[in-house]
């Protein structure tokens, strides 16, 4: 399976979440590809704290595999390379976990059908071999949107499944600026639709997660007051309503991921560590982690609505 | 310039192998194969039913002037063709190889392209060729810009998985392997060796071998996509059973074990047969490989567990069938 992470604006943990969940995926077995298309800004390295690879590599990244200069893109196995001192040894019974970086001072570029077939072929490969690819776009409706949307629709892979996710802040700018990505005259589904998409089938493979989220029931230490709370919850309530308005509401939501200080500090992998012994991280984060990557393949939470 | 006469001795061979699974639901027919690998109008693809079922494709010649990879840092410059072909075993395993010989001098300057042509499959250095540094450079990894045979291999299996046969659609996630070879010539009066066999990283093994001046390279790579083949075999069965999770995990889901193994017996376990299309001086290589690791060894030590597994599962699934409805 494909898994598109995307999102209209930078800085809503598009990237860090979908690390993340690659990560959580490869803990329960599986074998896990991350393919980092984020051209302008390639940062999964630092998520996977891969070092040499930091703001992409120099040579052989996704670049410059899409635009022919080297045959094969550079593939790094988290587990071996890794600095992190918890997973360089390799979680018992974890699937691989391979990171595909991209190359450094890539930028967005454009270019034309080759391009796309070499796409095709290496999203092929990966299906092959991983039994789930995550594939990191650029923000907004980047040339790797469009790419990808072409991708799915070429012949040689109608028999790859793929879903999208489309990560949000929880603020009202961020709501519309979602629902516009995906919506709009030239969203995701009518991009898609012109790239030869059934518009339906399409629809149900979208779906959103809210990332850093406060907890409008959660006391806010001892700064916080009735007021905000009260404040926080009418915020809270006013926005979910915008968003079934804007055609993102909870039943196209696969997952929500709570504001969490240590995400806020430092783009990272959180593990269990994290939480139960050095408790630097909250419980429901991980948790909503985890059961976001289930829910990742598990069809109840996927199709039309 | 007067046209030279005879090709010099072959001071050194390699190639490379991609080995990975076929991406198609159903195994391809031999009639299928040969349209897969119908890489050329004018030559036939190879076909076998026995001891089972295997095409190979027509030679494919790739020209090539480039630097040879070294170990020591020399830069030798080199001209010629490389050639490459495909294989399908048993409709499932694809292989693709490319490989070159290199004679251990060469013309001072480059030559008119017709001479380096009349000699398909052999890369002529400018000047003398320093074998060994020249062994290593291609074992442990060309530098971008020099002679690099992957690629060419890696090329042709891109131009195949493209092929609209092909449904993409793989019965099992299974690991793609490579496998790098060079062969030196043997001190005279000695028969082939095999001087060592690598696992370098995940995927990638190398292998160093000696051999008679006189072996023909492409005996050479039909022994080295037979490692290849069997390697790949080894690697993706070993996967398999580290998929599956004994004990506890299994009894919430009963069906997960035979669900991973499955693949296997539908697809993998009737392959073994090493050395079947090797030739008998080169077939003695597998020798020492069967002696340690061993490698049969532990293809029977696998699927006799694969099997166990099942009839346990068969067992057990019997003693639910038996017991009383709760």
């Amino acid at each position: 399976m494909l898994v598109f992470a995307a999102s209209d604006k930078g800085g809503t943990g598009r990237s860090v979440t979908s690390a993340n969940l690659a990560y959580q995926r490869a803990l329960t077995g599986d074998h896990v590809a991350y393919v980092d298309f984020d051209f302008g800004s390639p940062t999964a390295a630092a998520v996977f704290d891969v070092p040499g690879a930091m703001r992409g590599v120099e040579e052989r990244g996704l670049h410059s595999y899409l635009e022919g200069e080297s045959a094969e893109p550079v593939r790094i196995d988290v587990w071996r390379q890794t600095e992190h001192p918890l997973l360089r040894s390799r979680p018992n019974q974890s699937g691989r976990l391979v990171l595909f970086p991209g190359d450094i001072g890539g930028g967005e570029f454009a270019t034309g059908d080759e391009a796309l077939e070499r796409c095709v072929d290496l999203l092929l490969r990966l299906n092959t071999e991983f039994d789930v690819t995550f594939v990191d776009l650029s923000a907004g409706r980047s040339y790797a949107v469009d790419m990808v949307l072409a991708a799915t629709a070429h012949p040689r892979m109608r028999n790859l499944p793929f879903r999208w996710l489309i990560f949000h802040r929880w603020t009202r700018q961020h709501v519309i600026a979602a629902s516009g990505l995906v919506h709009a005259e030239h969203g995701i589904i009518g991009s898609g639709i012109e790239r030869g998409h059934d518009e339906d089938a399409l629809r149900a493979a979208i779906r959103f997660v809210r990332a850093a989220v406060p907890d409008p029931e959660a006391p806010l230490g001892p700064q916080g007051s009735t007021a905000q709370a009260t404040w926080m919850q009418a915020r809270d309530e006013a926005l979910r309503r915008l968003a079934a308005e804007y055609r993102i509401g909870d039943s196209v939501v696969l997952g929500i991921v709570p504001l969490e200080p240590i995400l806020q500090w430092h783009e990272q992998l959180i593990t269990e560590d994290d939480v139960l012994s050095t408790q630097i991280a909250n419980k429901e984060t991980l948790d909503a982690l985890e059961e976001i990557a289930r829910r990742l393949t598990d069809d109840t939470h996927w199709g039309r609505l | 310039m007067a046209p030279r006469q005879s090709t010099p001795r072959t001071a050194l061979s390699c190639g490379e192998v991609r080995t990975s699974l076929l991406p198609a639901r159903q195994a391809l027919d031999i009639r299928s194969a040969a349209g897969l690998l119908a890489l050329r109008a004018d030559e036939r693809v190879l076909l076998s039913e026995r001891p089972g079922l295997y095409a190979r494709s027509p030679a494919t010649l790739t020209g090539v002037d480039c630097p040879l990879p070294s170990a020591n840092g020399a830069r030798v410059r080199a001209v010629g063709t490389v050639t490459a072909h495909a294989a399908l075993t048993e409709g499932r395993v694809l292989q693709t190889s490319a490989h070159c010989s290199l004679p251990a001098t060469g013309p001072d300057q480059r030559r008119p392209w017709g001479e380096y042509l009349v000699r398909p499959g052999v890369v002529e250095p400018l000047g003398k060729l320093p074998h060994e540094a020249v062994a290593r450079g291609v074992l442990d990894g060309p530098r971008r810009g020099d002679l690099d045979v992957g690629l060419i291999a890696d090329g042709l299996l891109t131009r195949l998985l493209r092929h609209p046969l092909l449904d993409q659609r793989p019965p099992f996630r299974s690991r793609p392997t490579r496998l790098r070879w060079a062969a030196l010539p043997a001190a005279p009066g000695e028969g082939p060796s095999l001087e060592r066999f690598t696992l370098a990283e995940d995927e990638l093994r190398t292998v160093r071998l000696r051999v008679p001046e006189d072996t023909a390279a492409a005996d050479l790579a039909a022994l080295c996509n037979d490692l290849a083949l069997h390697d790949w075999l080894l690697t993706n069965v070993v996967r398999m059973l580290d998929g599956i999770r004994l004990g506890a995990p299994s009894a919430e889901d009963p069906g997960a074990a035979v669900r991973a193994l499955r693949p296997a017996v539908d697809h993998l376990l009737h392959l073994w047969m090493p050395g079947a299309r090797v030739t008998r001086e080169l077939a003695a290589l597998w020798g020492p490989l069967e002696e340690r690791p061993g490698f049969t060894r532990q293809w029977q030590a696998m699927v006799q567990r694969i099997r166990d597994q099942l009839t346990l599962h068969t067992v057990q699934a019997v003693h639910r069938e038996a017991e009383p409805a709760p």
